[in-house]
């Protein structure tokens, strides 16, 4: 029985090694991916093209016009457009916000009454036009006490946590980890036991002294291990080219990817059920990484979705994992405080390889 | 006593019964060849020994196991060789015979020894690191009788193993399968064409699920029951529908000429006047030996 496994398993990895393509796609792929999406899932906004329209045309406004390319966050541009059509530059792409500088601008704010500027906002880029806010509000609300010399300026102190230079890179590297690891185990498992249904060969082997336990084992565990090297290969590659801080236990993120695994290739077994061709197991595995990868917190902190989707979270293994990465590589989290998540992967990887082991066992006769 | 037993075998997918109350029996180191059109059964009642249909009604034993309830023990004694190619193509002919070998935990000097044996027959040897997609028809249908031998199996179940493969290898296939019933392996094999029947030991005539005949490979085309006819003519669909026209005669299409088909008490001179008319040279008519074919469509006719 021993013999039987080893000898799947060494086949397993003989085809997968036979396959230029497979290689490529197992190994380099991951590689570009974590590069690309290392540098293009930026989340940071800076030099936003800012149109002015200023009405004003004071010493005063050109002062607030100045202040707000501190910190580079905007660029100040002359409009082409005049301000009845200023929506036409964010049609054509070539600006990214407009501020409005009413003509009573420099007036009210020397009679110490309150004056309102107008920002507008390319809401397409959702992410550039709320960060672009936020930087605005606070460059007027400091342009203000500067102005009307408050004795007790209010202080804003924007301290960010863990990623204390709020590098976006940081944060981002541990998501696209524990992507690539859900995308190489749930994808290569569906499709390498459908491609044994499609070349008869699972039938072949259900007629041998081989269980299928055995033969479940021999399928399962050769990706579990691409999967393990595939985890190492790229958090090294995020550590030494990304310098992203490994803060915590590399031993303990290992032990918990390992759980996690036990998800992924019970849910691509499952699909491997459901399916008989390799392109209907592609197309199952691909809807589930985008339905795992949006309700994982990847782009969108879980905290701001609705209620009702948040709910959806919890049912999602790549969540955990995902908070399972980010923590203990930015946070140091230990054993302890990802108990919970631990729990939950254990609860959810055991009822889904459960369930498609007993499934796979009863489909095949 | 039986090698295998099956009795009563029944087996609808949906409306169609594909398998219909069959029953036979295999002795020890026979050949049985199940004989049908495409469709008539044939894959069902294999698969059904595979364990990989299950039956609706019905039972079948291997060397005394119940297939459906003790198959884990029939598997070891087990060869399966199914209707489409299923070995890894991407593997070599060597690593599928190793995989195969080691899945029955036939390995090291067991392994060598056996796969020599197996080259011996097969000719493959210079093709061991060949991937087994890459192979010719035959080749494939040889690699995986090979993998499906590596363990010494009691009893082999082929599925059409020659269909699509060139005569040369149909021979020596055959050979093989030969070469191994001397050695003691009881083999059922299921096969479209007529000409292999005589190289079993018994066979059946399976159509739309039921079987239509059993007996004794040569003695099989004893069982038809009429006289028949050749007539060297080409046959024009003016002419087959004359003769059919005719009352008492049944006539097919049959190469390049017509078989004409008579009852035991008939003969054809008592219809010499009407062929005349139908423009037959009554000297093209010689009566000939009915073979298996025409055995075996005088037996789907009477069934259908």
């Amino acid at each position: 029985m021993n013999k039987a496994f080893m000898g799947l398993v060494k086949k397993e990895f003989i085809q997968v090694f036979r396959d230029k393509l497979m290689v490529w796609i197992i190994f380099a792929l991951p590689i570009i991916q974590l590069l690309l999406l290392g540098y293009v899932a930026n989340l940071e906004v800076k030099d936003i093209s800012l149109d002015v329209y200023d009405f004003d045309q004071t010493q005063l406004s050109r002062d607030f016009v100045r202040s707000t390319e501190a910190g580079k966050y905007f660029t100040p541009t002359t409009p082409e457009h005049s301000v009845l059509d200023l929506d036409l530059s964010f049609r054509e792409g070539s600006r990214e916000m407009a501020l409005v500088i009413p003509e009573d601008f420099s007036e009210k704010l020397t009679t110490n009454e309150p004056v309102t500027v107008g920002l507008i906002a390319d809401g397409t880029d959702a992410n550039s036009a709320s960060l672009g806010s936020g930087y605005m509000a606070q460059i007027a609300r400091k342009f203000s006490q500067d102005i009307y010399g408050l004795e007790r300026p209010l202080k804003v102190r924007n301290r960010v946590l863990y990623n204390p230079e709020a590098e976006s890179v940081h944060y981002m590297i541990p998501a696209i980890v524990a992507t690539l690891l859900t995308i190489v185990t749930v994808l290569l498992t569906s499709m390498a036991i459908v491609r044994e249904k499609e070349t008869g060969t699972l039938e072949q082997i259900l007629v041998t002294p081989i269980s299928k336990g055995t033969f479940l084992a021999g399928k399962v565990i050769p990706f579990a291990v691409l999967g393990m090297i595939e985890l190492t290969l790229a958090l090294a590659f995020g550590v030494l080219w990304f310098k992203v801080p490994f803060v915590g236990s590399a031993l303990l993120l290992l032990g918990l990817s390992a759980l996690y695994l036990l998800t992924t290739l019970g849910i691509g077994l499952f699909f491997s059920t459901v399916t008989s061709t390799q392109q209907q197991a592609m197309f199952f595995a691909w809807f589930f990484l985008i339905f795992a990868l949006l309700t994982s917190g990847f782009f969108t902190p879980i905290a701001n979705m609705p209620q009702w989707t948040q709910y959806i979270t919890y049912l999602n293994p790549m969540r955990y994992f995902m908070e399972i990465t980010r923590g203990i590589m930015m946070k140091g989290a230990g054993f302890v405080d990802l108990l919970p998540q631990t729990i939950s992967l254990i609860i959810i990887g055991v009822v889904v390889f459960g369930f498609s082991s007993i499934r796979f066992s009863k489909r095949t006769g | 006593m039986s090698f295998v037993t099956v009795t009563g075998l029944t087996k609808s997918y949906g409306a169609v019964r594909a398998v219909d109350d069959f029953s036979f029996e295999v002795k020890q180191g026979e050949i049985y060849a199940l004989v049908g059109p495409d469709g008539a059964g044939k894959t069902t009642i294999i698969r059904t020994l595979c364990n990989l249909v299950r039956s609706d009604k019905g039972s079948a034993f291997i060397d005394g196991l119940d297939v459906s309830r003790q198959f884990e023990a029939i598997k070891s004694r087990l060869g399966y060789m199914p209707q489409t190619f299923s070995l890894y193509p991407d593997l070599s002919v060597e690593e599928n015979l190793r995989f195969y070998g080691g899945i029955h935990g036939v390995v090291g000097k067991r392994f060598r020894d056996k796969t020599e044996v197996l080259y011996g027959f097969s000719n493959l040897k210079p093709f061991a690191s060949r991937r087994a997609g890459k192979l010719s028809g035959g080749m494939k249908q040889k690699l995986a009788l090979s993998c499906a031998l590596i363990y010494d199996p009691k009893l082999l179940l082929l599925d059409e193993p020659t269909t699509g493969v060139d005569p040369l290898s149909r021979q020596q296939f055959w050979k093989i399968l030969l070469d191994l019933k001397r050695q003691g392996v009881t083999i059922i094999v299921s096969t479209p064409y007529m000409d292999e029947v005589a190289r079993a030991d018994r066979a059946c005539f399976v159509f739309e699920g039921r079987k239509l005949v059993e007996d004794r490979s040569e003695t099989l085309s004893n069982r038809f029951d009429g006289r028949l006819y050749f007539l060297d003519m080409a046959p024009s669909v003016k002419l087959v529908d004359g003769l059919n026209d005719l009352p008492g005669i049944d006539a097919r299409r049959f190469g390049s000429g017509l078989h004409l088909y008579l009852a035991r008490e008939d003969a054809i001179e008592n219809y010499s006047a009407m062929l005349t008319a139908l423009g037959v040279d009554t000297t093209d008519v010689k009566e000939i030996r009915p073979n298996l074919e025409d055995c075996f469509i005088q037996f789907m006719e009477q069934t259908s």
